[in-house]
């Protein structure tokens, strides 16, 4: 077989039929059958990934929130780590005149709180843990309610069982059971995401399931089971694909409801114990100052609400983005 | 249909069954029992024998062991109660050692006096639990040996309002069943739940009757009692329960033994504040996302969808905190309290912030489905052919589209509840009002485990059973939809 490259007429040189003698030998020759050229598709390249990028990028308000989010989660773990913050440490405790001091006042941007410990320091130390706390928890949740999610939808004996126990979950409210996690297990980080992700899970892995349902039974799949793939091959090439979108919407939706958790668990008092600063924990101990010193209660406040914000926003955009049906143009 | 009911019902309690038995197994366990004991004042003043008694007694209160003191040893496995009481006698040691064989742990005191206890294990704990939740009262109820020929039957006469009412005598409560003016205008004595005591807040009192009881100061009114006098007195007589001695107060009030009565307070109970709360935020969540939400759908991709839109993103990603504390800095401004207490039930102004950031928490969800719902029905085809027959866009939206799309919503209502449960936590902490919203939170930090426990169960039976309501409320809705699976044939 020998390629060779079909050279189309150029439109640019008409070609004049006087010319042309259609009795000159030398204008034909025996050409090969060319299977490759006959399987070129004449569409423009689609690449999944690519479109996703440029459709996100297209959004300006989620490039903006993007940034936002970014700056924040970059100043959130970077700020600590020069600072080395310690919420348990307070050095200016007993020199009254650090108390209190208003925000860009002798090098303080935030200003300084009650024990005299700058607040710049300890909203991004807390702004670290409360993000830690919900990503790692939205990591966990995510990654047990996919994997069960797809068994789930694939066995019926399973089903059968999950759906008694995804019953009885998914009727308590998710704060009665974090809260008294909390309380039986103790304070710390592994024990609030624990918390959080032992009734959350099943509510993704029904999500999923549902999905999987839909897809199981379409043809391709079933001519897949025909060729003998094996069941996690079918899952891994031919579902989770499908379910990109879907999984990044979870997945926002997911984020702020975690950092709202931590939030609303440790002003209550029952989240993340006194070792550690939090967003939560930050509002509940600047709360008496409400309205003595506006802005130590404020800053943590807009804080939390903007992170979450941008997040959520991003998330969608970014879910948006992922779904193919939108590539179309 | 009714089979499928019950079915549901069943496992609705299985459902309550197993999430408040996991929570006693939790609490009762993991939570190390001598933080329980820490705030406790008196505790803390005890040294000696008498904290180590004290200690014990508590734990045996609150169910986690069976503790038996020497004497009381002695007098139930004893024929010789002064020989037994000698320490180092052999009698004294044959009574140990039978606590011992039964599984029972000895320790000594400083005064070399033995006690005995029993520590429950998770199986116990959990069937002690279920075991004295419920509670019946009947006429044998009340074994009193100073007052051996109580006279014992339970019978139809007229309370002291004269409107007949199910009373007894030898029970607990004087009226078993009876009816009054306030909601829900029948009442009934004849079946209690026992949560046990509450420790260490409001220590030694049940647990039902510090959520379940009037708030604040006493309502003090010209009582007509029983045996005519009128005094001016807080008493609810239809409370009326047994009373072993009673003086002669009581004597110059009550013509019988049923002296005992709660008393009437000015503020509604925590259980009333949060259905006040619940109720009322549901109603008004519903009476506007409904309509927001069904505005946004027919103004599809306009400037009222998408102002709604952000709306919805806003509060949804938002902590829910965050936005208690903005709404409420706003609202300040219009002179409203930031916190409940500050004006107290009886001004309507305590309750606006709270309700409208209620609403405002349940709102989002309900708009989603309601857009979602009425744009998925508009494509469909009855629609396509009611616009054919040239019907109204109105007419098709309110008449045809509607209809199909509030059966899902129905649906939601319960799922709503449980959402505004949650909020409810968070809102009532942030307000400080005093429901059981706040009560869970306060009873974690002081350890109240009975209280936790009762919260739970309500909690969670209240979330249960709204699913349940949920589902057959959309039977009447809707009747092309049949929750039991018809067996097949015709």
């Amino acid at each position: 077989m020998f390629k060779k490259k079909i050279e189309p007429l150029k439109a640019s040189e008409p070609l004049k039929e006087a010319e042309i003698d259609m009795n000159d030998p030398s204008l034909f020759g025996f050409q090969r059958a060319d299977d490759s050229a006959s399987e070129h598709i004449a569409a423009p390249k689609y690449s999944y990934w690519g479109s996703v990028f440029r459709r996100f990028f297209s959004n300006k308000i989620a490039v903006l929130m993007l940034l936002i989010s970014l700056t924040m989660v970059l100043f959130a773990f970077i700020q600590p780590m020069i600072s080395h913050y310690d919420h348990m440490v307070a050095p200016n405790i007993n020199n009254s005149s650090m108390h209190f001091l208003k925000p860009f006042t002798k090098g303080f941007i935030f200003g300084t709180d009650n024990r005299g410990n700058s607040l710049f320091d300890s909203l991004w130390s807390g702004t670290k843990n409360s993000l830690i706390v919900a990503l790692s928890a939205t990591f966990f949740t995510e990654f047990v309610g996919i994997v069960v999610g797809m068994f789930w939808g694939f066995s019926k004996r399973m089903d059968a069982i999950m759906i008694e126990v995804y019953n009885v979950l998914s009727n308590i409210p998710t704060t009665l059971i974090a809260m008294i996690l909390v309380y039986a297990l103790g304070g710390g980080f592994k024990q609030l995401i624990f918390a959080l992700c032992v009734t959350t899970w099943i509510g993704t892995a029904y999500f999923i399931r549902v999905q999987v349902m839909i897809i199981r039974d379409r043809e391709y799949n079933l001519a897949s089971q025909c060729l003998g793939t094996p069941l996690w091959k079918i899952i891994l090439n031919n579902i989770l694909p499908y379910l990109i979108s879907i999984i990044i919407t979870s997945v926002s939706r997911d984020v702020p409801a975690f950092i709202s958790y931590e939030v609303a668990l440790s002003y209550m008092g029952v989240g993340l114990s006194e070792r550690y600063a939090s967003l939560g924990k930050l509002i509940q101990q600047y709360s008496p100052y409400m309205l003595t010193e506006p802005y130590l209660f404020w800053i943590p406040v807009f804080a939390s609400a903007v992170i979450s914000v941008s997040l959520y926003l991003v998330g969608q955009a970014l879910a948006d983005a992922s779904d193919p049906r939108t590539h179309m143009i | 249909m009714r089979g499928y009911i019950l079915k549901r019902i069943l496992k609705s309690c299985i459902s309550i069954f197993i999430v408040v038995s996991i929570v006693i197994a939790m609490v009762f366990t993991m939570i190390p029992r001598n933080k329980v004991l820490e705030s406790d004042t008196s505790y803390r003043k005890l040294t000696g024998d008498t904290r180590t008694s004290f200690m014990y007694s508590k734990f045996e209160e609150l169910g986690y062991l069976d503790y038996v003191r020497l004497s009381d040893m002695c007098t139930n496995d004893s024929d010789n109660y002064k020989a037994c009481m000698v320490n180092g006698s052999d009698e004294n040691l044959k009574v140990i050692s039978t606590y011992e064989d039964r599984g029972y742990k000895i320790e000594f005191q400083r005064n070399g006096n033995a006690f005995a206890y029993h520590e429950y294990n998770v199986v116990e704990l959990i069937f002690h639990f279920w075991k004295r939740l419920i509670v019946l009262d009947g006429p044998n109820a009340i074994q009193d040996p100073n007052n051996p020929d109580l006279e014992r039957r339970v019978y139809i006469g007229k309370d002291f309002n004269d409107v007949p009412a199910i009373m007894c005598s030898g029970c607990k409560h004087k009226y078993l069943v009876y009816f009054d003016g306030s909601f829900p205008f029948i009442h009934q004595n004849w079946l209690s739940l026992n949560f046990g005591t509450s420790y260490p807040t409001k220590a030694g009192a049940n647990v039902l009757d510090v959520i379940g009881q009037g708030q604040g100061s006493q309502v003090v009114v010209d009582t007509v009692f029983p045996t005519g006098v009128t005094v001016a007195s807080a008493f609810d007589l239809h409370t009326a329960t047994y009373k072993s001695s009673i003086d002669h107060l009581d004597q110059n009030k009550f013509d019988d033994h049923y002296a005992d009565c709660y008393s009437n307070y000015e503020s509604p109970s925590m259980i009333n504040t949060s259905y006040i709360f619940g109720i009322i935020s549901l109603i008004l969540a519903y009476a506007i996302g409904i309509p927001a939400g069904i505005y946004m759908s027919r103004k599809k991709d306009k400037l009222g969808d998408k102002i709604g839109v952000v709306f919805i993103n806003l509060i949804t990603a938002m902590p829910s905190l965050a936005l208690i504390f903005f709404v409420r800095s706003i609202v300040v401004n219009f002179g409203i309290p930031d916190k409940f207490p500050l004006l107290g039930f009886k001004d309507i102004r305590s309750y606006i912030s709270p309700l409208i950031i209620l609403t405002l928490l349940s709102m989002p969800g309900l708009m989603t489905w309601i857009r979602r719902y009425m744009l998925d029905q508009s494509n469909s085809d009855y629609v396509k052919f009611a616009k054919a027959k040239g019907l109204s866009q109105r007419e098709i939206f309110s008449k045809h589209i509607l209809k199909n799309a509030i059966i899902p919503i129905v649906n939601g209502i319960p799922g709503s509840i449980i959402l505004s449960i949650g909020g409810a936590f968070i809102t009532e902490s942030a307000f400080a009002i005093p429901g059981m919203g706040k009560m869970l939170p306060d009873s974690i930090t002081k350890m109240n485990n009975n209280m936790i426990i009762c919260l739970t169960f309500i909690f969670s039976s209240l979330a249960i059973f709204s699913v349940l309501l949920g589902d057959l409320l959309m039977v009447v809705v809707d009747p092309r939809i049949q929750l039991s699976a018809k067996k097949g044939g015709k």
